[in-house]
């Protein structure tokens, strides 16, 4: 299970904020992009691990929808009940779906007040495939 | 890519491929080719059923799927409606409000007038509970109701404010059906509620009258104090559009090759009259309506606060809603297509609506003179209230621009701002900014935007809108 913090890149979108992440396989490019989520949800601040759920999510179209479908899912965790993604651990990922072992921290605003409002995961620009030896996936969020 | 100078500021992307129309750029000196934006601007038009232009207004810049900045018109019986046209903030918009009150009696009482409208207006993120959280009926009523249901409850500047919005302050055909429970969710504690990133509270001055008798009309008198509010519908209107396209990105090549052609997943879409499209624009309407109430109810709570926080009288304090505008809408309106009048679904995506002169759709007080158009600058520098023209209904579907645009990345913006106190740079010009998050001020500070007045200059030039006043920041409310 990858924790908190992992690298991400800024493209440098405007308006908005897009990230791109690496991994040696699809599922732990997926899970880097569900912790850049998280990293911009908790704007630095800690973020400690609580309860663990497994979440389950209809994909496509491709690989690159799915990844959107489950970060979707992780921003409306946050929006309506708090919760920041600081584990993520991706069991399954297909264009049919994903499965993921997620543990979250809950919103603080004293130690999250520089937290991104993020109101959306776009589908502009995103990916989840194969590029070199590993994978790349990437989203602009929208703020 | 190909760019062609049409006249003074407006360019052309011809059309090419499989472009329904050309592309029409107002822009603030010469297009740079390598701008993603431009890109945006071709692939709107692909949209089926777009008419005449994509049109892109002088503060466009990068957004997904549409271009922030942009318009696109289609047609109501062959045409597509595209969430990604309006966007996840649907009816971000702002408001004005007027005051009776001299900028030079608000200065000894700034910071503390602020303070007070601070902490009244729940700002950042997630903010919420402005007031008692509503329930499932009492929703359904802002839903259907909009700016309406806010002033019936007091939260108002005067008992005319929503006939001062435009629209009314109530999109026809909303559906609450529409709405999805997880939308609900996320909107149900958040009427009154300001959010964060470029959204504001602003207490400006009014500095300079450029149009008197427009300035009159709109009861803008230099020196003094008026509230700006810009925000939208939270957290429901994100999940409305967010909802809307997950339904929509893995079907809509199914409606025809046209919608299969399309190069942008963002700009998936629907015919307008397809169960789907209605649907859409039901629950979107039905989000507007949220945004139009949540404007309402700040309206409300920051005019109460001012008067409290300086001793004064509502009728001292002479506080009357300028107008309110949508800057992320999709909307039927009547324009002149070809000479004839023309029902068309006209998406502005970070643009105002600007009617001209005579409209029967601009409110009584400013019919002769234009619909107000309230454009937003940076907090260190300027905002305008511009008026509506004639030849924005002949070029521009009734559209202009909405705000300065942005020029940065927000990470760019923190690296500029390193080392720097954005709110005290602010403070020695004598601007008070009250905000939950440093990083946020440093992404929204004034480097990061083109300057507003040269994006009203190329309006004003094209004469697609006539400047009528400019404020200037005293006080800034930031997430």
């Amino acid at each position: 299970m990858l924790t908190l913090p992992q690298p991400f890149e800024d493209l440098g979108h405007t308006a908005d904020l897009g990230v791109r992440v690496r991994g040696a396989t699809a599922g732990e490019a997926l899970a880097r992009l569900a912790l850049a989520l998280g990293a911009l949800l908790a704007g630095g601040g800690p973020v400690t691990p609580a309860a663990e759920v497994r979440i389950a999510v209809g994909g496509g179209p491709g690989l690159s929808g799915t990844a959107v479908a489950l970060l979707r899912e992780l921003l409306f965790r946050f929006a309506a009940h708090g919760l920041i993604p600081a584990a993520v651990e991706v069991l399954r990922v297909d264009e049919a779906g994903a499965e993921a072992v997620v543990r979250s921290g809950r919103y603080d605003p004293a130690l999250h007040g520089e937290g991104a409002d993020v109101k959306a995961v776009t589908w502009h620009l995103a990916r989840l495939e194969p590029e070199g030896e590993g994978w790349v996936a990437q989203v602009i969020l929208d703020v | 890519m190909a760019i062609r100078r049409i006249e003074g500021d407006l360019w052309e992307l011809p059309r090419e491929g499989r472009m329904k129309v050309p592309g029409r750029l107002y822009s603030v000196g010469p297009p740079a080719p390598d701008d993603p934006s431009l890109t945006q601007v071709r692939n709107v038009a692909h949209l089926p059923g777009i008419l005449r232009f994509s049109l892109a207004m002088p503060d466009i810049h990068w957004g997904y799927g549409f271009p922030i900045g942009g318009v696109a018109a289609v047609d109501l019986d062959d045409g597509a409606v595209s969430p990604g046209g309006v966007g996840y903030d649907i009816n971000c918009g702002v408001r004005v409000v007027t005051t009776a009150l001299p900028a030079a009696d608000l200065r000894p009482h700034l910071h503390a007038a602020a303070t007070r409208i601070y902490q009244q207006v729940p700002a950042g993120v997630g903010a919420s509970r402005a007031i008692p959280r509503l329930s499932a009926r009492e929703l359904d009523e802002v839903l259907e109701a909009g700016a309406g249901w806010a002033v019936r409850r007091g939260y108002a500047a005067a008992g005319d404010d929503a006939e001062r919005c435009e629209e009314g302050g109530r999109l026809e055909g909303a559906d609450p059906g529409a709405v999805s429970e997880r939308a609900r969710e996320r909107g149900a504690d958040q009427v009154g509620t300001l959010g964060s990133g470029n959204h504001f509270l602003e207490l400006d001055r009014v500095d300079e009258v450029h149009d008197p008798a427009a300035a009159e009309a709109f009861g803008l008198v230099e020196g003094q104090v008026a509230i700006q509010i810009h925000s939208g519908s939270r957290g429901l209107g994100y999940q409305v559009c967010d909802e809307a396209l997950a339904e929509l990105t893995p079907r809509f090549a199914g409606f025809g090759p046209d919608y299969a052609a399309l190069p942008d997943r963002q700009l998936a879409c629907a015919p307008v009259s397809s169960p789907q499209g209605r649907r859409y624009l039901g629950a979107m309407q039905a989000a507007a309506n949220f945004a139009f109430a949540n404007r309402q109810v700040m309206t409300g709570l920051a005019v109460r606060a001012l008067g409290e926080a300086l001793g004064l009288s509502d009728r001292d304090l002479g506080a009357r809603l300028l107008y309110d505008v949508c800057h992320n809408v999709a909307k039927v309106e009547e324009h002149l297509v070809d000479g004839r009048p023309r029902r068309v679904l006209v998406h502005r995506k970070g643009a105002t609506r600007a009617f001209g002169p005579g409209d029967e759709r601009v409110p009584a007080p400013y019919r002769a003179l234009g619909q107000p158009v309230l454009v937003p600058g940076d907090m260190g520098r300027c905002s305008w209230v511009l008026a509506g023209t004639e030849r924005a209904m002949a070029d521009t579907f009734g559209s202009s621009c909405h705000g300065a645009g942005r020029l940065l990345s927000r990470g760019e913006a923190l690296r500029r701002a390193r080392g720097r106190s954005i709110t005290r740079e602010l403070e020695t010009r004598g601007i008070v900014v009250l905000a939950r998050g440093k990083k946020t001020v440093a992404e929204e500070m004034s480097d990061a935007y083109k300057d507003v007045s040269d994006v009203v200059e190329v309006m004003a030039r094209a004469g697609i809108t006539r400047p009528v006043a400019r404020l200037v920041p005293l006080a800034v409310i930031k997430g």
